[in-house]
């Protein structure tokens, strides 16, 4: 009967600092309990199945094989070829050293050597955490060790994007691992991000896999992230992703969640200095009896900031799709404008939707909207396209494309726009 | 004349919500034949045109449909559509986020593959819609669009057009195909319906003007009203009822 909270050797204990991080979040966990129906911020998404009492943390000590670049990026290439880029692997959460090799001005490194080695680490890691209110972060910070940092020098622009690619692969062990990446884009610098999180058909066990990552825009930087939550269909995955982005930085996120049988992907900005602005859009695709979230948070915290949210879900079966967006706007950031749209279409009757649009604003002059519609295809469209001779399935599925694409549209690389889409559309309409 | 059926319906009653809208309906088209259904509004001509390409909602009571010999009833409307039997609609489907070209090309494939004919490629696709979309006044610009979103009531009519001259459908039903057309676009319309003509296909025109009749000339014309045929004639019952109307066909009510 081991639980969420075992005791495990990790790296770094001699760090002091470190040492109380992890304790901090072994605390907040505690006091927080197990996330349970009466906690409002997990009324929609309930993830009872993760308090599994039978899991076994991966802290690296199992893991003593790893598969070569080679096999990992074949194993990937499902549908479309994954966009070219450099690679970063981890293997069932543990980081897999067949890195690929990097242009000048970006640093890779794991965490845990980036903690020893890297002075700054220590004035970032953990900052943008709120543990109190994260239960899930709070245990990533408990087990701290695996994940990567990441660091773009001042006015380096990528030309292609890092991809960060979790495998996890069969075992008869049901794993608990924890992911922890800290990004760092210095002044004027531009990356594009790739986390993409699949598994080997062999997977019958299940497995939780839980990410925090923190990133920081300093001024005028530009990130792209995006992720694409391909887990087995009996896995946990829980992600938070906290972006403090400093003046005239950008951040665009996309999240494509298809995987998993819960989940939750939530995204909180801290938009902190003027003319920063954040596009957090998300699309999800489901079937069987999956629960997959998409929450966010968005804080503009300073005038003249932007936000801009597009989120669109399909969901088929008994499966049910949540979200819950927030925008906060504080008494001072006048000028500001934060957008946000939830549409999903529902497959089947037993389909579920919950959305929880929140707005916050104590600002005046502030533009802010928020939307949210769901319905079924429709019946005149499927009747229209069979009646020229395309099959009812197929009809669906020209539907459900149609229906995704204004959102995956927004992806403004064509390769990873390209391989995302193959992904969504692989399991729409099933 | 050894003529061949391709369609024959008879004694056909349906309904909508539960309201017969046919009542004791026959007919039967032969190969090469082209037929006009003329009547009052609410007589039920779209009706039966939804009925013979199989709509939901619509709910065949009793009578039968046959089409090449086969029981049309019990095919779905894809299936029907890939048999040959292809509905030029009153009022066409607007589906916003899929291209005209996508939609097309789903189609043109689906249809030649139940056929047993290869898929065409992306090129050849848009080789023969550019073909045919040029004799209808369609660009290149318009199959882009998503289909037939924004698209007047004129230009939905002839994409409908090209449809059926790419899908090179047995048997054609143009519900009103000249509603909301123009003298020259209802030229260009006829052009393309009669270029399908083969002395093989056939083709049912549902009109209420006898001048589309001038240009797609039939071979029979069929007064409807009240859910069945209640007068058939040649061509020139068309402009006997353009001048009588329909007085004589209807109950008082
Ligand atoms: N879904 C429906 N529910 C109820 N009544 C319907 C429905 N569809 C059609 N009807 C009725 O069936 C009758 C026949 O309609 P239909 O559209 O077939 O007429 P039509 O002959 O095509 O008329 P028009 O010349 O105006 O096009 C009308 O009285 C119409 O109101
Ligand atoms: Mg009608």
């Amino acid at each position: 009967m081991a639980g969420l909270i075992q005791k495990t050797e990790l790296m770094g204990e001699e760090i002091p600092w470190l040492s109380t991080l992890r304790k901090q979040g072994l605390e907040a966990y505690q006091k927080q309990g197990f996330p349970g129906a009466k906690t409002e911020a997990w009324k929609y998404t309930k993830p009872r199945a993760l308090n599994a009492d039978d899991y076994v943390v991966n802290t690296g000590k199992k893991q003593t094989d790893f598969p070569s670049k080679e096999k990992i990026e074949g194993k990937a290439d499902v549908f479309e070829p994954l966009p070219e880029g450099y690679g970063i692997y981890f293997e069932n959460g543990i980081f897999n050293p067949a890195a690929s090799d990097l242009p000048q001005g970006v640093e890779v490194l794991p965490l845990i050597e980036a903690v020893m080695l890297r002075g700054e680490v220590k004035d970032r890691l953990g900052k943008l955490v709120d543990l109190e209110r994260h239960p899930f972060a709070a245990l990533n910070t408990y087990y701290l060790q695996e994940g990567v940092y990441i660091r773009i020098e001042k006015n380096v622009t990528l030309k292609k994007p890092l991809i960060i690619i979790n495998h996890t692969a069969a075992g008869r062990e049901n794993l608990f691992f924890n992911l922890r990446n800290l990004i760092v884009l210095e002044e004027g610098a531009a990356a594009g991000l790739i986390e993409y999180y699949h598994y080997s058909s062999e997977v019958k066990s299940r497995y939780f896999c839980n990410v925090v990552n923190e990133v920081f825009l300093e001024k005028n930087s530009a990130l792209r992230h995006y992720k694409l939550q391909n887990e087995a269909f009996k896995a946990g995955h829980m992600a938070l992703t906290i972006v403090e982005e400093k003046s005239g930085a950008s951040y665009e996120g996309f999240c494509l969640q298809k995987g998993a049988d819960i989940a939750r992907n939530e995204t909180r900005v801290l938009l902190t200095e003027e003319q920063a602005r954040a596009e957090v859009n998300a699309a999800y695709v489901m079937n069987g009896w999956a629960t997959l979230d998409t929450t966010t948070d968005i804080e503009h915290l300073a005038p003249c900031t932007f936000s801009e949210q597009l989120v669109k879900g399909v969901v088929g079966g008994d499966a049910k799709g949540v979200f819950q967006g927030k925008i906060r706007i504080a008494p001072h950031a006048v000028k500001t404008e934060g957008r946000q749209l939830h549409k999903a279409l529902l497959l089947s009757d037993t389909a579920e939707i919950d959305a929880k649009p929140e707005l916050e604003i104590f600002a005046d002059d502030v533009k802010c909207s928020h939307g949210a519609a769901s319905g079924e295809l429709d019946e005149e469209q499927l009747f229209y396209m069979q009646s020229r001779g395309i099959g009812r399935e197929e009809a669906k599925h020209l539907l459900i494309e149609a229906y995704l694409n204004d959102v995956i549209s927004k992806i403004r690389d064509e390769n990873i726009r390209r391989w995302i889409t193959s992904y969504a559309h692989s399991s729409a309409g099933e | 004349m050894n003529k061949t059926p391709l369609l024959e319906i008879e004694d056909l009653h349906a309904r909508v919500c539960d309201k017969e809208i046919i009542k004791g309906f026959s007919l039967t088209i032969n190969e090469g034949e082209v037929h006009a259904i003329m009547g009052p509004n609410g007589a039920g001509k779209s009706t039966l045109s939804y009925v013979l390409c199989g709509k939901p909602g619509y709910e065949v009571t009793a009578g039968s449909i046959r089409f090449r010999g086969k029981n049309l009833l019990s095919m779905s409307p894809e299936e029907r559509a890939r048999e040959g039997v292809f509905l030029c609609m009153q009022y066409p489907v607007e589906i916003p986020g899929v291209p005209t070209a996508t939609f097309l090309k789903h189609a043109v494939n689906a249809i030649r593959q139940h056929h047993c004919l290869p898929e065409l490629d992306t090129m050849e696709f848009l080789k023969m819609v550019r073909e045919e979309g040029k004799k209808l006044g369609i660009d290149a610009e318009m199959i882009k669009r998503p289909v037939n979103v924004g698209f007047s009531g004129g230009e939905k009519k002839r994409l409908e057009t090209l449809q059926m001259s790419i899908l090179k459908p047995a048997l054609s039903i143009l519900d009103e195909a000249d509603s909301g057309l123009d003298i020259d676009a209802l030229k260009i319309v006829a052009e393309g319906v009669n270029a399908l003509r083969d002395g093989r296909r056939s083709m049912l025109v549902i009109t209420h003007y006898q001048r589309l009749l001038n240009y797609i000339i039939p071979d029979f014309v069929h007064v409807f009203a009240e859910g069945h045929i209640v007068k058939s004639g040649d061509k020139n019952l068309a402009l006997e009822l353009e001048e009588k109307g329909y007085a004589e066909f209807v109950r008082e009510k």
